[in-house]
Formats: C-alpha cells, structure tokens, sequence
C-alpha cells in the first residue's frame, strides 16, 4: 500500500504542477478580461486577487505533494490536518464540478470537451489521493486498522 | 525566540484570522457583492463565489490550526514549511493592497485600508518570525 500511495503523490503532484501551468490559460479561454470590464475596479480586483491566491495554494500543494511525500504519510497530527483540509478542498471542488458550475455559457468546442473531462478525472483523482493518504495516516491501513 | 512566545504569537495570529473570516461576510454586504456581479455572465459570478469562498475557508482552517493546535505550526521542517508559505501568502497581500488596488476606492475607505494593511503586516510578521526562529 505504500507504494501505491507513493506513486499517487508523484501522479497527483504532477498533475497538480500541470494544472498551476495551465491554469495560465483559463482567463484567456474563458474571456475573463472581456467579461469583467463592466465590473467596478474594487470587484475586478477582487476577482483577480481570490483568483491568484486559490492558484498559489495549488502551487502550495502541488509543492507539498512533490517535495514532502513522506511528511504527508507520516502519521503525525499535522500530516492528519494537511491531508484532511487537501482532501475537503478537492471534494467540494469534485462536487462543484458535477453540480456548481454553469457552464452553459463556456463554447462546446471539443477542446472544451477534453479540458472538462481531464479536469473531471484529476479532480477524482485528487480526491481518491488525499482520501488515501489519511486513511493512511489514521493507521486505516494497516492489519486489524478500521475497528 | 522562545516556543511559548511563538505560540502565544500564533494564537493571536488565530484571533485575528477569526476576525478576517467574519469580516469577509461583511464586505460582501457592505460593498453590495450580489448586486455588483448582477450583470455579469453567470460564470464570472460563480467562479467570484467559489474562489471568495475557497479564500474563507483557507482563513477559517488556519485560524482554528492557529487557535487550537499552534504547536503543529512549530514542529518539525513541515511546519516551517506551511508557515513559510503563510508568510509569504500576507506578506503578498500587503504588496497587492499597497501597489494594486484602485488607490481612489483606498482613499475613500482610508480608515480600512490602513486596518487591513495593519492587519496584514501582523499576520506576515507572526507568520515569517515563526519560520524564522521554530
């Protein structure tokens, strides 16, 4: 099982990599600069000020998934708290994704298509991650663990 | 700097977190968010919710961590890590408020401007101070 989680933490922190760079592309795709233009300035800002600390928290945990694999398995509360808070943000965006999101108004163009269908499968994956990794750190795993 | 001083520091960085949640509810009233965003296509308004909301709940889990449990910001590299991040995380928020922000609607609410910026400061000091000396 160790194993296993240790190669999800490789994926999942790629994936997490890939997503703080293509993250570079969704205003453009989605035509954020047009469609805030007849927003006041303090709402504009907003928008883009939430939007750049949501996008660092991802570089954060894509950094933490990365680099400190072994930190996040190591059974210690903080390891419980991290995975646990990880594991909520990625479910209620799991969630968001099948039931939050309108996205009648984004074009149905096949590339489109794809993104929404990769974003689906990494946002799963992330859930299945992270869901794992504190099952692990709860000790869930191990023989006789779920009493 | 001794543990007990870097707690007590992270436990008022807690109180003050609280107060940023609380707040967050307040200017989406005060600066009429629902109103504001009435026009806008209806993935702009969304996307504004779930980052805004994305934002309280970072501020609303590091001030229960920060009020409960100091003592896991304190041990271990990890932990210098995550404070790390915080500290930077405020201390590009008091960057964003001074070089970013439309200085007009500032010097209107200049009274919450310097608060926040106040605010702000504290919570990078605490934050970089706690990487610095765990």
């Amino acid at each position: 099982m160790k194993e296993l989680i240790q190669i999800g933490l490789l994926i999942g922190g790629c994936s997490l990599g890939i997503l703080s760079i293509a993250s570079f592309w969704i205003p453009k795709v989605l035509g954020w600069k047009e469609k805030l233009a007849g927003l006041t300035p303090l709402m504009r800002e907003l928008f883009w000020t939430y939007s750049f600390y949501v996008w660092s928290s991802h570089v954060f945990f894509a950094v933490l998934t990365l680099g400190f694999g072994d930190w996040l398995m190591s059974g210690t509360g903080a390891a419980v708290a991290m995975n646990g808070f990880m594991l909520f943000w990625w479910s209620v965006r799991l969630y968001l994704q099948f039931f939050g999101f309108d996205l009648t108004e984004v074009a149905g163009n096949r590339f489109n298509r794809i993104a929404k269908h990769l974003l689906t499968l990494l946002f799963t994956g992330l859930v299945v991650l992270f869901a794992g990794l504190l099952c692990w750190n709860l000790g869930w795993f191990e023989p006789g663990g779920l009493r | 700097m001794n543990t007990h001083l870097l707690e007590a520091g992270l436990r008022i960085a807690g109180l003050i977190l609280s107060g940023l949640f609380v707040a967050n509810f307040v200017a989406a009233k005060r600066w009429d968010y629902a109103g504001n965003l009435a026009g806008t296509e209806v993935m702009v308004r969304q996307v504004f919710y779930v980052h805004c909301a994305y934002i309280i709940a970072i501020i609303a889990a590091l001030a229960l961590l920060c009020l409960g449990w100091p003592g896991l910001l304190l041990e271990g590299g990890m932990a210098r890590i995550v404070c790390g991040f915080f500290g930077l995380f405020w201390g590009s928020r008091v960057v964003v408020q001074l070089t970013y922000y439309d200085k007009e609607t500032r010097r209107r609410d200049r009274g919450w401007d310097v608060f926040f910026l106040g605010v702000f400061i504290t919570l990078a000091l605490i934050f970089t101070l706690a990487t610095i000396y765990q």
